[in-house]
Formats: structure tokens, sequence, C-alpha cells
């Protein structure tokens, strides 16, 4: 009975296929992916050219593939820099106040 | 036929790691069904699914030179897309009053197998907690055994044995719309495939 | 500022160095921050910056060992899980909704959450709060959330966090060179 009633599970829970064209779907936004997931950084807006986003097939060249992963590295390798400066710069506030000068105690003796 | 069809599966995942877009798409291709299906069975909806399908494609597409082999890939394919789609069902909150859902209507035909049951028994899978319904789905859908279900899940074996073990009676009772009398006992053996 | 409180912090960022396991466990430091996508086309300078884990193995892979930059980005970073910043520069005063900032300060009141610091400046109105997220006596995540009347900044490191090789920047990334030793009386 356990037996049956497993195996009416699998009968219900058969995979099953996405909507037509998905694989074309994620490739499209695998060539467009760059541009979307890539952190905005107004003051060193990098300006590279990545390959658009392509209605229907979006198959590229072996090379373009290899050129587009090397500047999503650099990209990345440049945002990680870029979030460690600014981590650094607002522990840098900290490390200030920790070390500025304390203002000298107050003389309460009354000499 | 396409020469990225002769290529073995773990060529494929070479060839798509060097940068071969074919190679990728035959990734794709190979691992959809898998990873919608998944994504349809938590979800509950098939944009939804869509939508984190292709997520997870894309994080495949970024992570390639992490995996090692085919039976790499697969593991984390189905690790991502369960992961991502408790994260995701977590953030909405929705999941206790689900009403009918789309998943539920998805079932395939299996001969002499009742479609209206099935249909039942797939919406009261989506209807079960995130966890609990992540074991249902990778036990009764993808046919891992409890050890590979907590390796995916990052969950101790003995809470993914407790997950199968309250939701089968949980399922069964509900299905039948008796009271929960009986405690059902799921085997744990390997599948068969 | 007191001596005293100089020595907490160094006693502090030892001991969060100390917490700072070898192997990192779930993200769970990561913060839900809001989204700020309008707030970016108001602002006069914006950075916004999420390095989830694949995109910090991919940056990883870029750094040059020989650039002493990178050599030091390539130490702190060891551990670490993800990082995500949020920074925006206004031109006029309080352009940015404080209820935001809030929302995530809040979050930093679950368990687990310590502050490690807190910062203000009467003066520049400036305020920095530290935070380390210690999850079975190790630290998994630190917040850093920084506002002055033109500006905010949060950032949120997920994973292992390790205080000392991030004070170990010292001279990159705008750190200046500090010996805290020096300055213990």
């Amino acid at each position: 009975m356990n037996k049956d009633f497993e195996q009416q599970l699998r009968d219900a829970l058969r995979p099953v296929d996405p909507e037509e064209g998905f694989e074309q779907r994620v490739m499209a936004r695998v060539a467009s992916e760059p541009m979307r997931s890539r952190a905005k950084l107004t003051r060193w807006a990098a300006g590279l050219a990545l390959a658009a986003s392509m209605a229907g097939v979006a198959i590229l060249g072996a090379h373009q593939w290899q050129e587009r992963r090397e500047q999503e590295g650099l990209e990345a390798r440049r945002q990680l820099l870029e979030a460690l400066r600014v981590t650094g710069e607002k522990l840098d506030v900290a490390y200030q106040a920790v070390n500025r000068p304390s203002p000298p105690p107050d003389d309460e003796s009354g000499a | 036929m396409k020469a990225s069809e002769a290529w073995s599966p773990d060529e494929l995942l070479t060839r798509a790691s060097a940068g071969e877009p074919a190679a990728f798409a035959s990734l794709v291709r190979r691992y959809q069904r898998t990873v919608f299906s998944i994504a349809l069975r938590m979800l509950g909806d098939r944009h939804r699914a869509e939508d984190l399908a292709q997520e997870v494609f894309l994080q495949l597409y970024r992570s390639l030179e992490g995996i090692g082999s085919d039976a790499h890939l697969a593991f984390w394919l189905r690790k991502v897309a369960v992961n991502r789609a408790i994260d995701r069902i977590r953030q909405e909150t929705r999941y206790e009053n689900e009403p009918l859902t789309e998943a539920a209507s998805v079932v395939e035909e299996t001969g002499d197998a009742d479609p209206l049951l099935q249909r039942r028994m797939a919406e009261l899978v989506s209807q079960l907690p995130p966890a609990a319904r992540a074991v249902v789905v990778l036990r009764y859908q993808e046919d891992l055994d409890p050890v590979d279900i907590a390796s995916t899940l990052d969950m101790p074996i003995n809470t993914v044995k407790s997950h199968l073990k309250r939701s089968l009676t949980s399922l069964r009772a509900r299905v039948l719309g008796t009271a929960i009398v009986d405690d059902i006992q799921p085997s744990m053996s390997e599948p068969s495939r | 500022m007191n001596p005293f409180f100089k020595h907490s912090i160094v006693i502090l960022c030892a001991a969060a160095s100390l917490l700072a396991g070898a192997s990192a466990l779930a993200a769970d430091g990561q913060l839900k921050l809001p989204n700020f996508d309008l707030l970016a086309d108001k602002a006069s300078e914006s950075v916004s910056i999420t390095l989830d884990p694949a995109l910090l193995g991919l940056a990883t892979r870029f750094l040059d060992p020989a650039k002493p930059e990178d050599a030091a980005a390539k130490e702190a970073i060891q551990g670490i899980k993800g990082i995500y910043v949020r920074s925006f520069k206004f031109e006029e005063d309080f352009a940015y909704p404080k209820a935001d900032v809030e929302m995530v300060r809040k979050q930093l009141s679950a368990p687990g959450w310590q502050q490690l610091m807190q910062v203000r400046s009467s003066k520049e109105q400036q305020r920095v709060d530290i935070y380390i997220l210690v999850e079975q006596e190790r630290a998994n995540g630190l917040a850093i959330i920084a506002s002055q009347p033109r500006e905010f900044t949060i950032v949120n490191i997920v994973g292992s966090v390790d205080m000392r090789k991030l004070h170990e920047l010292e001279g990159q990334f705008g750190i200046p060179k500090l010996d805290l030793e020096e300055k213990k009386q």
C-alpha cells in the first residue's frame, strides 16, 4: 500500500518541460546578463561595450564568448576593489575617532 | 545531428567551461526539464518557475569553472534550484494558504493513473512548508535517496527522514480524506530509476 | 576619545579576528537591503555593488597577485561569501529616505548581531555604526552603516570576517596607516 502511494506521488510529480524556446531565452539572457547584473559605478563607469541582447537564438562565436567572460571578470574585480575602498573609507572614520587625542580632563581641584 | 549531440556529458561541460556557446546551450537543453520542474513544484507557477530556472542557468554560466564533472553539475543544479526556490518562497511567505496552483494542473498523463488524483497530490505537495516540499520533490521527482537529499539541502539526514515521514502521512490523509491514524513509513532504499 | 575606548576597540578588533573561523558558515549575515534604484537618479554620486559568492569568485580569479592592491584584496576577502555596498551622495541635506536606513539598522538588533563600534560627530552630524554577526562563536558577518546629512553608506559583508585582515589593508583602499600599539597609554 505504501509503495503504491509513493508510486502515485512519483507519477504526480513527473518532471515537465518548460515552454518551447526556453533554451533560446536562456541564451539571450546570458548574452545580455553582464549589462543587467553589473553594478552601477557612476564614478568609474567603465563603458564596456558588451554584446546587446538579441531576439531569438543568441549564439556567439567562441572568441566573443571568451572576450565577454574576460570583461565580466575584470568588471567584477573593479567592483570588488571599489567595495573594499568604500569599506575602508568608513572604517577609517572609526579608526580616526579612536585615535583622536582625548580632550584634557576638567580640573576640578579648584586650585 | 548537431555536433554538440555527439559530445559526452563531461565533454560538454569541458567545452562549455572553455567558452563554447553551443556546448553551454546543450547543457541547458540537457537539464532544463530537471531545473524547471523543481522550480515549478516548489513555486507552483509556470512563469515564476521559468524565471527562476533561467536564473539558475545564468548562475551556472558564471560558475562553470568550479564544476568538475557531469555528476557534480547535476548535483549543483538541483541544489541551486531548490535552495533558490526555498529562498523565494520564504521571502514571499505565502505558502501556507496557496490556492490551487498551476503546478497542480501540470500533470503528465501516466497511462492508468488517475489524473484527478495526480492533480490533487501535486496541489497538496505545493502546499507543504518549503523545507518539507523540497524534500518530497527531491525524493519523488528527482529520485534522490535521503543521503543525497541531506547533502543537497544541507540538512541533517534525520531531519530529511522526519520530513519525509510526516509529509507522506499528511499527504496520504489529505488525499484520502481520512484522519491521520496510520504512520506511513517512506521507503528509504535506493529508488528504482 | 577616551583612552579606555581606544583599548576597547583594539580588544574588540582582536576578538572579532579570533572569532573569524577557518570555515565560514552559511551566509545568514546577509541583510535585506531596500531597493535604491530610484534614489540613484537623485544622487550626485552613487555606488551600488552586489558581489554574491559567484561574482566574488569570478572577481578573485581576475585579481593580479603581482599588484599589491590586488594581493591585499585577495587576502582580505578570504572566507567572505558576499559583499554588498550601497552608497549615495546628494546635493541637499537628507534627500534620502532615513526610514530606509533605519530599516537596515533595525535588522541589526536581531539575535547574533553585536555592535562593535559607534562613532558620533555632532559637528559633522556624522554617525557610523559597525556591527558583527556572531554565530556559534564565529564572526559570520559585518555591517557598517554610515550616515551624514548629504550621504549614506551601507556595507554588508557576509561570511567569515577577519577584521585584522581588513585592518591590514593599511595604505590600500584609503585606510590610513595606523599603529594602534603606539597609541596605547
